[in-house]
Order: C-alpha cells, then structure tokens, then sequence
C-alpha cells in the first residue's frame, strides 16, 4: 500500500469519524478529535524544534561563531524561571523585553494603517486640500467620480461611532443618529454572517469533494468500507445504549 | 402542540441531512452555473498579469490544513498564473502549522508547469517571530531566510538574483487565513517598505478586508472558495473551486429557504400564542 492510498484511508476515516458527531457524540468522534489535537501540536514542535533550536540557535552559533545569539537566548531562557517559584521574578525582564519591543512595532504601525489611513480615506473623497484654500468641500453628484457611496460610508461611520459614544444620552437627534448607528452595524453582522455560512459551506465542500474522490476504486473505496463501519459503529453504540436511557 | 411549534422543534439531524444533500447532489451532478468575475479578484489577476517577465512574485501561504479547502484552490490558481507568465515566485509562510502544506503545493504545480526550483521559484519555509519576520525581511532576506525550506542557502539562488529584501518584489499576495496573515503583511510590510500588494482570505475574513481594498491599501482581494473559483476562471483553468461553485449555490439557496421557513413559523407561532393570551384574558 503506497503512500497516497494510506492518506487517502487515513483521511476519509477521520472525516467520516468527525462527521458522525453531527449524529450524537461518540468514542470515533473523540478518537478523531484527540487525534487532531496531538498531531498538530506534535508536528507544531517537531518543526519549531528543527527550524528555531537546530536551524537558528545551534548551527549559527557551534558552527558559523555567531555568539551574538547568546543575547536573545538567555533572555528567552529568562521566561523560563517562571517554573522555579524563587527565580520567577527574573521573568518579567523576558516579559518586559517583549512587551517593549511589540508594543513599539505594534502601536504606531497599527495607528498609521488602520486608523489614519481609514480616516484619509473616509474623508478624502468628500474633502480636498486645493491649494492655497485650505479644505474645500469636493463632493459633487453631480460629477460621475463622485459616488454616492462616499456619502453613505461617511454616514455609517459617523453614526456608529456616535452610537458608541456613552457620555451624552441618546435622545431626540440624537437617538435618530444611534439608531441609524444600529442599522449599519446589523447590517455589518449580517454581510459577516454571510461570509461565515459561505466559508463554512465552502469547508464542507471541501470535505466532500474528498470523500468523493477517495470512493474511487484505485484507493480501494475508503469512502464506501469505512462509511458502513461508521455506520456500524454507531448502530452497535446506540443499541448498547438503549437499554440504560430505557431504564432513565 | 401546533404544526409550527413542532417545525420549530424538529431534529437538527434533520436539517444537517438536508444541507448535506444540497452539498453532495450538485458535486455528483454538476450543472455549471455561470461564475460572474468580482472586480476585487479581477485586481488581482490585472496585476500580475501586467507583470514582465521575470518579475518577483512573493506570496505568502499563512494558512494551515484547517482552511485548505478554500486556500488551497487560491494557492493553486494563483502560482498557475504565475509560472506561466514566467514570473519568479518567492514563497514562503508564517504559519509552522501550515509548512508542508505550503511545500507540498509550490512542489506540486511547479512540476506540473515545468519549473526548476532554485531558478524559478522557492520555498523559504517559516520563520518564528509572525510579524517580526515581515520587519525583518523589509531589512535583509537573506538574515531572515540563510537557506530554503530543502537547507540550500538562499544567497546565490538565480530566482533571488537582485532581491535584497521585500523592497525589490515587484507583487507580493498573502493567502491568509487569520493572524498573521494579510492583514499584518500591510500592516508591518507594505506600510513600511513600499510594495504593492494583494490578498486572498477565508470568507469569514473577507468583510474584514474590504475597507482595506476600498481604501486602495491593497489592490485586489480573492475571498473564499468564491473568490478561488473567478480566479481559476479567470486563468482558464478550471479546478475544484469551479467544481464546488454549484453546491455552494445550492446550500445557500437551502440555507435561504430555512431561515425563511424558520421565521414564518416563528412569527405564527407568536401570533397563535397572542391569540391565546387574549382568549385566555
């Protein structure tokens, strides 16, 4: 038996073992469960084991001299004196280090990215700077460039930001603002929710398509021998069953 | 009890063996409904498709086993169209769970176009660190990666011939399915050093995305299966996103049709149980 024909097994058998949760819980689901859980963590290991121990710590440093790597090694040995209780506080300085270093990568980048550039291009259509005039109001819809889209975002923004601005009481104009705050937002969660079904759909797809290909004769009809001991399984388990939830 | 609150209450089991069926009936019989191009993943396919030849091509695989199924066609249809328009492909991932993924797909379609590894794509494999390594490959690829996924060293490699980091791609895609993924190669690399860039994500991330792309912050996004099967109609060469389209139609549409079914019964039910109240009073 080839390579190709045991994944085939191995994959249609812990599809199909997954899939029968969708029945009732059972010990193939949790066989399947546990089996994904320690094959990702193994594989996980193996691979930062091989690439970060063996690859970027101790070749560079037995076998080209980089000593320099002693300094990110002992700070990252430092996170692990939160094991010993009396050395423990030499962790903080790891914790620190990093804390430090990802906030200073972090802040400003996400800052320019996500809100100065989404602001800019909030406004920008609606705004310009023409020159010497300081900001003029740009939008025309009259003008075909200017879509009536902009004028939309800009509403949705501004009044869902309003929405969520506590300190003043969401009455009389206001309340309409929150309102229509709201609406954007349920129509956020509804384009969301959409996307969610079609990207789980799109998964359940790819598992059948599997399941299809993996009936053929060549691999050896995994799909068909190991859906009827599913099936099987599942007929034993719940007559074993039976009699208890009788008796309940 | 009423015929609704008995629809209401009927086995789950059930509606799970009417969306399976509306799933594996259009894979079995498939009709070829027809795969209107979205102008997002037409951004895409614009890009590289104005690229000359020999251009570097960077795509990043940060995705896992989890979401192969809709990265997975992404991946295939986005390296076809680059290896045949002759494009130098750097790959790459931030994802160690999703290393051999990564490998084995850059493997399979290079063989499959004829593509000589070290020459005319390769793979670097993963990096720890997530979005340090995208700092860091802004700054010098070759400290990032010393050697490829197969331990050949990258400097001298003829597909890196000019490249002394991510300043010198000419298009970079990250295929990602959380974080980090599209997201952070803006956010720590295109921000920072300039390139342009495109997406392709989960459909659950897509919403996410899409001020991104309106705001010109990435040039073209391929969101899900949906996304996987314009772009392999796009190249001409149809695979199993176009295979899927049908079913993923059809369980919408069986989706579609139960939480209107759903509601009806819900609002007769309340309606029935307004009149008893009344009676009742």
């Amino acid at each position: 038996m080839d390579a190709t024909v045991l994944g085939a097994w191995v994959a249609t058998g812990l599809t199909l073992f997954i899939f029968s949760f969708l029945y009732k819980d059972n010990p193939l689901f949790k066989l399947a469960e546990h089996l994904y859980v320690g094959v990702s963590v193994g594989y996980t290991i193996v691979k930062a084991y091989d690439t970060v121990i063996v690859h970027l710590i101790v070749k560079p440093i037995f076998e080209q001299g980089e000593f320099a790597l002693l300094i990110p090694v002992a700070i990252g040995l430092l996170m692990l004196t939160r094991y010993v209780p009396k050395a423990a506080w030499l962790s903080r300085y790891a914790f620190a280090f990093i804390v430090g270093v990802g906030s200073g990568l972090a802040i400003p980048r996400t800052i320019s990215s996500f809100i100065l550039k989404q602001v800019e291009d909030t406004v920008r259509p609606v705004l310009s700077l023409a020159g010497g005039d300081g900001v003029t109001f740009s939008m025309n819809l009259l003008n075909p460039a200017s879509s009536i889209n902009v004028i939309i975002i800009l509403i949705g923004v501004i009044s869902v930001l309003f929405y969520f601005f506590f300190s003043i009481e969401h009455s009389g104009p206001g309340k309409i603002v929150a309102r229509t705050g709201v609406m954007f937002l349920m129509i956020a969660f509804g384009a969301a929710f959409g996307y969610t079904v079609m990207a789980r759909m799109s998964l359940l797809i790819g598992r059948l398509t599997d399941l299809i290909e993996f009936s053929d004769a060549s691999y050896g009809n995994p799909t068909l021998w190991l859906a009827i001991l599913t099936v099987g399984v599942l007929l034993v388990l719940s007559r074993r069953s039976s009699p208890g939830e009788q008796e309940k | 009890m009423t015929f609704s609150e008995r629809m209401l209450k009927i086995d789950r089991r059930i509606i799970f063996l009417v969306i399976g069926l509306c799933t594996l009936l259009p894979l079995l019989y498939p009709v070829g409904l027809p795969i209107k191009i979205s102008s997002e993943v037409r951004g895409v396919y614009e890009h590289i498709e104005s690229l000359p030849e020999r251009s570097v091509f960077f795509i990043s695989f940060d995705f896992d086993p989890a979401s192969k199924p809709e990265l997975h066609p992404q991946a295939i249809a986005l390296l076809r169209h680059a290896f045949r328009k002759n494009l130098r492909v750097v790959t790459m991932t931030l994802w160690v769970s999703g290393t051999g993924l990564a490998d084995q797909i850059v493997t399979q379609v290079a063989k499959e176009m004829g593509k000589e590894n070290g020459k005319d794509y390769v793979f670097l494999g993963w990096s720890p660190g997530n979005t340090a390594v995208i700092i860091n490959l802004g700054q010098n690829l070759y400290k990032t990666f010393p050697s490829d996924y197969g331990g050949k060293p990258t400097n001298g490699l003829p597909v890196l011939d000019g490249v002394q980091s991510l300043r010198d791609v000419d298009y970079m895609v990250s295929l990602g399915a959380g974080n980090p993924g599209v997201e952070a190669w803006y956010v720590f690399g295109k921000d920072k050093y300039k390139f342009e860039m495109g997406g392709g994500c989960t459909g659950v991330m897509a919403p996410g995305l899409y001020p991104l792309l309106r705001s010109g912050q990435i040039n073209g996004l391929i969101g899900g299966l949906r996304g996987a099967a314009e772009y392999e109609s796009l190249i001409g060469q149809k695979g199993k996103a176009v295979a899927g389209m049908d079913a993923q139609s059809a369980t919408h549409v069986a989706i579609i049709v139960l939480v209107m079914i759903c509601n009806l019964f819900y609002f007769s039910m309340r309606r029935a149980t307004g009149r008893q109240s009344q009676v009742g009073s």
